[in-house]
């Protein structure tokens, strides 16, 4: 980090550290926001254990498993976009950010056939076979979208995140001796990804 | 790692930087666990409180690993990691007081 002195109000000074740690603060009230969710996963699997077990079943292993690997993957570009920034390596840097923000489509594509699926099988809070459903299953299927779509949301947010980043690259506002504001953005992105390796096997593989 | 000559030596020595090679590793080891995770999943069906169990020590595994890897804490200073744990400890205590309600309510 940077220790040497500059003079107050010169117009130069910054604290990586610190912005650092407020991005990490940040993080923490997301993590306890979907914390809170899980807890009220936690609750309703205790009770209506049964169900949640059945209608897990009516998820696809797959769908989930693939957008596992494509998130697994995008944390490591965004990871390795750093690294190649502390190098000086800019444009692997910008190619690697692009590579997330594609990764960031092709998961959503992913969720999108899977939610259509979903749909043209009634099974969204508030259609037909849905309001047929025993209370358990129905609980199950209201914490799945919402859940994962709460998630799929800062997915979409982490992709402007990584465009932004990639427009201050090119203006040369993020360089090899000032990258916090990639390394930050590169927080957000794996905060992402760990939502979504707790949100794969309770949702998916609970059976 | 391959430090650039430049002005800012002073400061970049700090960084640590990590490699390229660190990184793909720790993204195999995270695809390794989550093959092993659908593995019990879909090939255990039957241990029912056995796959959660795993399936939730194999996550956190995971957690970790992206964590200490891709989101530098290995290498950052003490205090992310601290306040991380700070912040697993509040969720924990959350998480048992829940259960302890709905274990003991009649």
């Amino acid at each position: 980090m940077d220790t040497t002195f500059v003079l107050p109000n010169s117009g130069h000074n910054r604290d990586d550290v610190s912005s650092k740690l407020g991005m990490w603060l940040f993080l923490f009230t997301e993590l306890l926001l979907f914390g809170g969710l899980f807890l009220v996963y936690m609750v309703y699997r205790f009770i209506y254990h049964e169900a949640f077990l059945h209608a897990s079943y009516d998820l696809n292993v797959w769908f989930g498993g693939v957008n596992t690997v494509v998130l697994l993957t995008s944390s490591m570009t965004v990871a390795m976009s750093i690294t190649a920034m502390q190098k000086g390596d800019i444009l692997l840097s910008k190619r690697l950010l692009w590579l997330t923000i594609l990764a960031a489509g092709i998961f959503l594509v992913i969720k999108a056939f899977e939610w259509s699926a979903k749909f043209s099988h009634g099974l969204f809070p508030g259609m037909e076979h849905y309001s047929t459903l025993p209370n358990g299953e129905r609980l199950f299927f209201f914490l799945y979208f919402f859940m994962t779509g709460l998630h799929a949301l800062h997915v979409i947010v982490g992709a402007i995140i990584l465009l932004v980043v990639i427009n201050a690259i090119g203006k040369n506002r993020v360089r090899q001796d000032k990258y916090m504001f990639l390394e930050n953005g590169g927080l957000y992105w794996h905060l992402v990804d760990l939502i979504w390796i707790y949100l794969f096997p309770l949702f998916y593989l609970i059976h | 790692m391959n430090q650039h000559p430049n002005q800012h030596k002073e400061h970049s020595a700090e960084v640590h930087i990590v490699s390229y090679r660190e990184h793909a590793s720790t993204f195999l080891a995270l695809i390794l666990l989550t093959v092993m995770t659908v593995t019990v999943s879909v090939f255990g069906a039957d241990l029912y409180t056995l796959t959660v169990l795993t399936a939730l020590a194999i996550a956190s595994a995971k957690a970790v690993v992206v964590g200490l890897y891709f989101m530098h804490l290995k290498y950052d200073p003490k205090i992310y990691k601290a306040m991380m744990a700070v912040v697993l400890i509040l969720f924990t205590v959350f998480l048992i007081l829940t259960l302890i309600d709905y274990l003991i309510r009649p």
